[in-house]
Parts: structure tokens; sequence; C-alpha cells
């Protein structure tokens, strides 16, 4: 499990799922490599949400292979999650707990039981003002909320970290902290995927960006140089996919 | 067509697609009907049974062979009271109380072999009736198809809307409750229907029926408005169903049982056995029977001596142990309805306190109205048992003046073979003591005892009437 | 910190889960005080008896003894008789409320005197008693419902389902962890007072356990139910609603339409019946030559036969045996009255198996000896001291023994059952 081991940590290969009569996945491959980030770009259907499930093991597959830290994540399912750290679209966290005792609490549900000043050095690395970390989260902005959940990620120090949605609802200068923060978690050797509708963002901060359309990679771009990427290139892609799908 | 009748339209119409909301209603209605069914073939069960023991006992006491009058009054005399008709729809304490009460000389025995003495533990999980489906289960079906009527609107956003089309919060509320009301007139109609049967019968009563009928409607109307205001006030569907439930515990279940508990607590009774030690301690302190000195018992003689001008009792024209057993029958009668008068004072003074509840649960406001105009409660109790005791006395002193007029005094007192048969007075006698005929509360009598409850309940009704407006102004600007 | 202390936060930061809880543990308590005081009551009112019974015979025996007679003194003294409260009494009262704990009973017959009520006010009795057993059979599971609906459901609505499920890998120790908690405080707080109570009232510790067992048994039903509703994947409110239905289903309805379909099934021939029965063979005596009534008696009863013959003179000895004789000759119509009520219970017992409401209810008035059997136990007590002291009696009738004011004080006494 150590961070800076490399090597592809999220692999889907080939990977057919469909719920019913309805094909949503269809020849899906990808891999994310450690300390790389990579986002999975697509519409409304183009199946980002059910990769998401699939790698959490909620959604099984008809075919093809699914490797998360070198687990099948519906067999092994425990020792796949265990390694795995998940941000939903909307960090729901205990509203009457504070922003320490959830991260206590959800920490010591996946067996682990950092000391209180590891916490704070988590909270810290995560910028979330000092002041909060002993607020209960009922009052908590969805970027207070997202920092918290990294800050448990961080702490779990998973080699792989998966990002729902991450900057839909948030303000650009709450995304911009948003994005440093998770290259710093990359930085520590992590593979990090998110699956997005926003270019913008995923253009921000993703060392290569997949274009998911019905179901399967249909493109990929991959970050060169310090412009990083060539936006209108990419939203030609994006509207091109979205057309035809 | 105004918004109110719009949003109760649309209101019911939801209602109407949900089939669990449909199922929980149809199942109402059954179990009302149900109720009402049980319910009156248990009543005219009962109701046949005391008739044909009323029968039984009356045929034997006149048939009783000749026999000193003394030897009847301790044969003595079985009644049995007769259920109100409208104890079909609510029974009140019948089960509890014992119908049936033998009746003889000297003592004042107690009304015994009440349902609940004879039946399973299962009687006081309580009785399946048209009042208590309407009393304790509708308001349940109020609070599930009623608890995310406003509830449902805000969380879903669709309140908001509303708002800002120009809706009243006012509007709204009433639009609701008008579908909720309407909901509540249809659960009550089933048991409308079984009143209704019942009033086809001859003897109801129409003044109580009025009230009853007044008294549920408010009943139900009231806790339509209590889940409104509820779905109102909480901010989630959720929130507002748990509340409601926990409501409808406190007043319907929880409250009617803590209430008796305190009264009970409040308001000792003497037991039987203190009253019995009580009444012959009096009595011995009146005059002891069996002292021949006894000063009570000697100025009695001499009076009865001076009354018929003579000497000795031997002279009376009349048998003297007749007229001493009259004169005792008095003496006891009239501790016995002293005794029973204070444990009377003390029950009124219990049930009165359970009462006062009322103020805090409706539940215990209607049920105190349904049965004082059903004339099942302890007021129809202590009628019957009222009239049982004049008729005691009655059929006792008749007995003992049969002895006084026409048993002599020589063949009381005689001990010799023939002085049994001496001592015998004819049969015929004993078909003049009247049957006991038990005389039901009037019309007027029901629905004076009712109106307390009725008051209660009406008072709720405009409290959570009034309570509407403020609650619209809150819920007015939930818009911000 | 271990995960079950992460847990208890968790669970008492909840306003409402708090709320239950200490409203489960206020309404046990006030319901275990309430039971107490009145089982207190009831045996101060015992207590209470004893020295007015004992006041009450010294009068009698104070004129009577004059007599010498033993019928007169047999016909005026009342004995009393009691039925102690159970030490558990107090956690369920039963049918002590309406049943009579005290009778007084003299040698005459006993059918006629059996049936007696006590006074008491049927409107009081009519919702029936707030005790632990009611506590526990009706409201418990109220609370149950409240805290374990939206066990998942809840996590699911708020959106964390996922995130936990991904967080502890398939999550089941979670929810068992959650279960147990949850249940165990529930527990705790149902037990504790009553626990208490029960040491107060000197309950022995077997039937201690046993009802503790009851509260845990009955507990672990209602959450399986709930966990069942759950699984239906339903929302909270769904839920709810659900649960609610069934626990009005369960402890409302289904025992009230068990109740007239027992009555219904197993009549009772109507203890009237018996009575009128018993009143008629009584009066009889008097229209019979009394011989017939003596070679009634001296069948049953051949250790007296040897009496002397009755004069034309009134003896108490033919007024006692004619009562005993009434008293026989109804005894197939008690024995068939008994029946009738030992059926019904034990049909409503057998319903115990399948409605949990009614087997709880059942259980516990057995343990606190409140139930009908226990009620039955008192008459047949009573029968047997009746007994005892018609043969009190009689040694003195049919030996024409005077009765004497020390004689009195041989008559046998009642022993209180506890």
């Amino acid at each position: 499990m150590s961070l800076t081991a490399t090597g592809q940590r999220i692999i889907l290969s080939d990977v057919h799922l469909s719920y019913g009569s309805q094909r949503v996945l269809r020849g899906l491959s990808l891999h994310v490599d450690a300390g790389e980030i990579y986002a999975l770009l697509g519409g409304n259907g183009a199946g980002k949400s059910t990769t998401m499930s699939a790698l959490l093991g909620f959604a099984r597959p008809d075919s093809g292979t699914i490797l998360v830290a070198g687990h099948d994540p519906i067999a092994q399912a425990d020792k796949a999650r265990d390694q795995i750290a998940y941000v939903p679209e909307n960090v729901a966290l205990y509203e009457h707990l504070t922003a320490r005792e959830n991260a206590a609490y959800l920490l010591a549900l996946a067996g682990r039981h950092p000391a209180p000043q590891d916490i704070d050095g988590a909270f810290e690395a995560t910028g979330l003002q000092t002041s909060a970390w002993d607020k209960r989260m009922g009052g908590f902005s969805k970027g207070m909320r997202q920092k918290v959940a990294i800050a448990i990620a961080l702490l779990r120090a998973v080699p792989v970290l998966l990002l729902d949605e991450p900057s839909s609802g948030l303000d650009p200068r709450a995304t911009a902290d948003f994005n440093r923060l998770v290259h710093d978690v990359a930085r520590r050797g992590a593979a990090v995927l998110m699956v997005t509708h926003d270019l913008l963002s995923a253009a921000d901060i993703a060392d290569r960006i997949g274009f998911l359309e019905s179901g399967r990679i249909i493109d990929e771009a991959a970050a060169q140089g310090a412009d990083r990427f060539d936006v209108r290139d990419l939203h030609r892609k994006f509207a091109r996919e979205a057309v035809t799908a | 067509m105004n918004a109110i009748t719009l949003i109760a339209r649309d209101e019911l119409r939801l209602m109407r697609r949900n089939r669990v909301t449909v199922i929980a209603f149809a199942l109402l209605t059954l179990l009302t009907l149900a109720a009402a069914l049980i319910s009156w073939s248990h009543q005219s069960g009962i109701a046949e049974t005391r008739a044909r023991f009323q029968a039984q006992a009356a045929q034997e006491f006149t048939a009783q062979p000749d026999r000193h009058p003394h030897r009847m009054v301790h044969f003595g005399n079985f009644i049995f009271r007769p259920l109100p008709l409208l104890a079909a729809f609510d029974p009140g304490v019948d089960a509890f109380t014992g119908n049936s009460m033998f009746l003889e000389g000297h003592r004042q025995n107690s009304a015994n072999f009440g349902d609940v003495r004879q039946s399973s533990l299962l009687v006081r999980f309580g009785q399946l009736t048209p009042a208590f489906v309407l009393q304790v289960i509708a308001p349940l079906l109020l609070v599930f198809l009623g608890y995310g009527a406003v509830a449902r609107e805000r969380e879903r956003g669709t309140l908001r809307q509303m708002l800002v089309q120009g809706v009243s919060a006012r509007a709204l509320l009433l639009g609701k409750l008008l579908a909720l009301a309407i909901v509540a007139a249809l659960v009550g109609l089933p048991a409308l229907a079984a009143f209704l049967l019942i009033a086809g019968q001859p003897g109801a009563l129409a003044g109580p029926m009025a009230v009853m009928v007044l008294g549920y409607g408010a009943y139900l109307a009231l806790w339509s408005i209590i889940v409104i205001l509820v779905s109102a006030l909480v901010r989630r569907g959720r929130d507002a169903l748990l509340a409601l439930l926990a409501l409808w515990t406190v007043l319907v279940i929880l409250l009617p049982r803590v209430a008796p508990d305190i009264a009970a607590q409040t308001h000792m009774l003497p037991t039987r056995l203190e009253t019995d030690i009580a009444i012959q301690q009096d009595l011995h302190r009146l005059g002891d029977a069996h002292n021949p000195d006894d000063p009570f018992f000697t100025a009695f003689r001499q009076k009865v001596l001076r009354h018929y001008g003579v000497d000795r009792i031997e002279d009376l024209p009349v048998n003297y142990n007749g007229l001493l057993a009259v004169e005792g029958e008095k003496l006891t009668s009239r501790l016995f309805d002293d005794y029973a008068k204070r444990s009377f004072t003390v029950q009124q003074a219990q049930s009165r306190l359970t009462d006062d509840f009322g103020i805090i649960s409706p539940a215990i406001a209607l049920r105190r109205l349904s049965m004082a105009a059903a004339g099942t409660d302890l007021e129809g109790h202590r009628r019957f048992l009222a009239q049982a005791e004049a008729y005691r006395y009655a059929m006792v002193q008749q007995l003992n003046q049969l002895q006084a007029d026409t048993v002599r005094y020589a063949d009381d007192k005689a001990k010799d073979a023939g002085a049994d048969q001496r001592k015998r007075i004819s049969a015929d006698h004993w078909q003049t003591i009247p049957q006991f005929r038990f005389k039901p509360a009037t019309t007027g009598d029901l629905v004076e005892a009712s109106l307390p409850g009725l008051g209660l309940l009406l008072a709720w009704l405009a409290f959570a009437l009034l309570a509407l407006l403020p609650v619209a102004r809150i819920l007015q600007k939930a818009r911000a | 910190m271990t995960l079950l202390t992460h847990e208890l936060r968790l669970l008492l930061r909840s306003r409402m889960a708090l709320l239950a809880l200490l409203l489960v543990a206020l309404l046990a308590a006030a319901s275990v005080a309430a039971g107490m005081a009145e089982v207190a009551r009831q045996r101060d009112v015992i207590a209470r008896i004893q020295p007015k019974q004992a006041q009450d015979m010294a009068a009698v025996a104070q004129w009577a003894a004059e007599t010498k007679d033993p019928g007169t003194a047999a016909y005026y003294s009342f004995h009393a008789t009691w039925d102690t409260p159970s030490p558990l009494a107090f956690a369920a009262l039963g049918l002590r409320d309406v049943a009579p704990y005290i009778l007084r009973v003299r040698a005459l017959g006993l059918e006629a005197q059996l049936y007696d009520g006590e006074a008491f006010n049927p409107e009081l009795a009519l919702p029936g008693r707030f005790d632990f057993s009611f506590v526990l059979v009706y409201l418990t599971p109220l609370f149950v419902i409240a805290l374990f609906h939206d066990l998942v459901s809840g996590e699911r609505e708020a959106g964390r389902l996922r995130m936990l499920d991904a967080l502890t890998g398939s999550g089941r120790s979670l929810w068992r962890r959650r279960v147990l908690l949850r249940g165990g405080l529930l527990f705790l707080a149902l037990a504790a007072p009553l626990t208490i109570g029960a040491i107060q009232s000197a309950v022995p510790l077997p039937t201690l356990l046993s009802v503790q067992g009851l509260v845990a048994l009955y507990l672990a039903f209602w959450i399986g139910v709930t966990l069942l509703v759950g699984r239906m994947r339903w929302s909270s409110v769904a839920n709810a609603a659900t649960l609610a239905g069934i626990w009005l289903v369960l402890t409302l309805i289904l025992p009230t339409i068990a109740h007239v379909a027992i009555n219904r099934l197993i009549p009772v021939g109507e203890g009237v019946e018996l009575t009128l029965a018993q009143r008629e063979a009584v009066n009889r005596a008097w229209d019979i030559p009394r011989a017939d009534t003596m070679r009634a008696f001296y069948a049953g009863h051949p250790e007296w036969k040897d009496s002397p013959p009755l004069t034309d003179a009134f003896h108490y000895k033919w007024y006692f045996a004619f009562h005993q004789v009434g008293d026989e000759s109804v005894a197939p119509k008690v024995a068939a009255y008994r029946n009738g009520i030992e059926a019904r219970d034990t049909a409503a017992r057998g319903i115990g198996w399948l409605l949990p409401s009614v087997g709880v209810q059942a259980a516990l008035t057995r343990l606190a000896n409140t139930d009908m059997a226990a009620q039955l136990a008192y008459q047949d007590r009573i029968r047997a001291f009746h007994e005892k002291l018609r043969n009190f009696y009689y040694r003195y009738l049919f030996t024409d023994t005077p009765f004497e004011k020390d004689d009195f004080d041989r008559a046998p006494t009642f022993v209180g059952g506890a």
C-alpha cells in the first residue's frame, strides 16, 4: 500500500454492464496510474455514475475486468474498498457531529484510529479553517464538507481516490482550492479518478481526460506543457460527443 | 372555482391515486362495519340472555310455595339491568359492572358477573365497537392520510411555487383541511349508517344520538385540523408523521390510562369489607336487637304499644315481629343508602378528575360524551343500583308488612310440630309483588350528562381553528 | 475511542433518539412507580382490615358467646380472606383492579358468596391500568419504530449510504452494531427502572430474569419487524407508516377481534345460572322434609351421621346442612362455569403464541400472579378455607358442644398467600 509505488492503480478493461435491457457500459477501458489524475468527462447518460458504481462494487459488470489497487471490487469487495477513498457529489456527513468527530468516527468505521494531532494535520492540509474543526457540520458549505471528506481520505492514506462531480456547485475560488488539494493528494502517490461534466474544471486539474460516450471512451487527451490542454480543442471534442450522443 | 376547492380537489385526487391510502381507507370502513355488526350481535345476545334470566327469576319467585314471608325476604329476587339501546354503539363500562343483582333483606349485595371476570385477558385490550374504531383508530388513519399534506409541498419546493403564484398560505391550509375533513366525514359514514340502523329500532333516543353525531363529528374535524397544523409546522414529512404519531399516542393511548390511575390514587375507595363492618358497627350503635333491654328497641316497643293502646305485645292486632322487621329494614336501608352515597361520591370525584383530563386529551372528552349519551357510564350504572335498592326496599318491606298483617304473632313464636304450617301464608301473595322494571334515563338526562364533554370538544375545535391563523402566517413567511 | 462510543455519541447527539430513550426510561419509571404505589395501597388495605376484622369478630363473640350456640356463632361470624399481591404484581396489575382481593365468607353456602365483587369505579378500570406491562406491550413498539424505522433508509436519504458502504466494506457489522446499540439502550431504559422496582419489591431473581428475558424477546420481535420492513428499501416515511399500521393491527385490532371470537366460540354458562340454581336448591329445604336434607348431607359427610336426630325445634345443623347440600347440588354447574372461564383463558394464551402483544401480557401477568389463573387459585384457597370453617363449626353443631367465648379464637384463620 505504499504511496510511492508506481503502476496502474485503476484498471477497467472492456467492461460491459447493463441494467436489465439497458446497456450502459459498452466496452469501457481505461487505466489510472499512481500519482495521476484522470478526469472522465461525459454528458448526461454517458455512463459516468455507473462507472463509479462499478468501481465501488455496487454494480456488477456483465463482462470485462475491473481492478482497484489490484482487487476485484465485487469478488474482493472488502479488500478493494479498503483501498478506496470515495468523495460523492454531495458529501453528506453527520450534521450533528463536529468535523473532527465525523472524521474520527468515519475513520474508525474504516478501521483507522488516528491521533487527534493527525486529524489536525489533515484538516490543515485541506485548508479547512481552524474555527470549523470543532463545529457541528450542519451549517457547512459544500466546499467545507468536501475538505473534510478529503481530509478523511488523506488520513486513510489509500492509493485510490474517486471523486464524483467534485466541482458542481462550488464557486470558482472554492474550485481552485479544491483542485490544489486534489493535486496534493496525487502528488503523494494516489491514483485519482474523477467523473465530471465540467470541462473547464477537468482541464484545470486532470493529467488525462477521457471522453465518455454511450458507455465507452471515444477519445482521450493528455496534458502537455505549461498550457496543459487546448481548451478550445477539448470543447470541440466534447461538443461533438454531445451531438453524437 | 376558488383556490381552496382546487387545492382540496387536487389533494383528494392524490389520495385516490395512492393505492396504500385507498386500501387503508377500505380496511377502516370494513373494520367499522365489522365492529358495528359484532357489537350489535354481541349486545343483542346479552340483552336476550338477561331478558331470559329475568323471566326465569321472576317465574321462580312467583312459583314459590306457601311460605313464611320472612323466608321470601331471604329467598330474595334476582334482577337484571337491561342494556340501553346505544350500548351497541358504545358499551361503556358494561363489561366491567356486572348486571345481575341478588336482592334480599338486610343486605346490599354487589352487582355480579361482569364480563371482565369471566373473560380472558383479551378483554383488557379493549373491545371492538364502533366507538372504539372512531375514538382510537380513525384519528390514526387521518394522521396517515394527512401528515404530508403541507409538509410534502414544502419538502418538494412546490409550496414556494404556489406562494409565488399568489396562492395564500391560508387558502392552502384551508384547501388541505377541506380535503382531509371530507375524508374524515367518509370515515365516519359507516359508523353513521350503523347508528341509523340503531335509530330504526324502537326506543332509540334522538337527542343523545344527535349529541353523539355532533361530538364524533367535532372529534374527527379536530383531528383533521391537528394533522394539518402539524403538517404545516414541521418541515419534513417524516418528522410530521413521527410528531403526529407521538401526539396520537399521548392523547389517545397514554393519557386515558394515566388519568384514571391518578384519580384512583387521589380519591381512595373504601373496600366492601370495611363498609360492611362499618355498617354493622353503626347498626350496633343504633340498637342491639339481640339485647332484650336495648333502649332503642324498648322505646320502639313502647311506641307500638301506645299506638295500639295495648299493654302487651301479644295483645297487638298485628304481628309485632313483622313491625320489628319493617323497622329494622328501615334502619339498615338508611345506612346502606348512606354508605352507597359516600362510595359514589368518591367514585364521582374520581370520574370528575379523569374528565378534567379532557382539557388536555380530546379522546377523554369524547369518551365522556359518548358514554354519557349512550347511558353506559358510571352514572348509568348508579341509576341501576339506585333503582335496584329502591326496588329491594319496597319488596322487602312489602313482605315484612305481610308478616305483620297476615302471620299471627303467637304462630310466629310457636315451636310445636304444626307451627311451621301455621306460619306460612298463601303463595298468591308473591304475585302481588311487582316485577322490577328498570327505568332508563330520559332523553333530557342523557343529553344533559353529555353536554360537558361536548363543550370541551367544541372548545378544542374552536381553539384548533383559531390556531390555523398564526400557522398560516408562519407558512406565508416560509416563502422567504 | 472505540467504535461503540463513536456510535453512542452519534446516536445521543440526535435529538429525537435521545428524547425517545429518555421518554422510554421516564415512562417505564413512572409505570413502575405507579404500579408499586398501587400494590402498596393494596397491601395497606389488607393490613388495615386485619384489626377491623378482629374487632368485628370480637363484637360478635361478645354477644353470641352468651347463647353458647355454635349455630349462632357460625351464622354471624364473617371470616376474612385476602389475596396478597405477589412481589412482581407492580409490573402487571392484571385483574387485580377489577377482581376482589379481599372477601369475607361465612360457613353458609359458598356459591352465593364467592362471586361477590369489590367496590370499584368501572370508569377507571375501563381503559386499563398504567403499569409496566402497558408501557412494554403498547408503547415500547412505538419507540422501537421511532428508533429503527430509518436505520438504513435514513442514511440513504441523507446520501451517506454509499459512502458508509464504501468505507466499511460490506457494512454488515455497522448495522449490527447500530441495532445492538439502539436495542441495548432501549432495553436498559426499560429494564433499569423495572429492576430497581423489582429489587425494592423483593422479586426473586429467577422471576426478575424471566421478566427481563421477556422484555428482551419482545424488543427483539419488534426490532425484527422493523428490520424486515426496512429490507423493502422503502422511504423512511413509508417504513414508519407501515410499521405503525402493523402495530395497530397487532396490539389493538387483532386482540379485540380474538376476544370477540373466543367469547363467541366458548360460551360460559353464565354465573347467574348457577347462583339461581343454588338459591333454588337452598330455599327448597324449607319445603321438604328435613330428614331428606339430612340424609343428603350425611351421604356426603358420613362422619356426622351419628349426630342426634332432629326434633321439631329449629336446629342450626339442619340450616348449615341445607346450605351445604345446596352448594353440592350445583357442583356440576360450578365446574362447567369454571371450565368455561379456564377454556377462554387457555384460548387467549394460545393466541399469545401468534400475537406477541397478547403473549407478553399473558406471560407477565402469569409471572406476576395477577391473571385469571391467579384469580381462580384465590377462589380455590377460599374454597379450602371455607371447608375448614365448616368442619370447624360442624364439630360443635353435630355434637351439640356448647360454643364458648374461647372457641371464637379457635376458629381457623385464613393464611394469606403471597
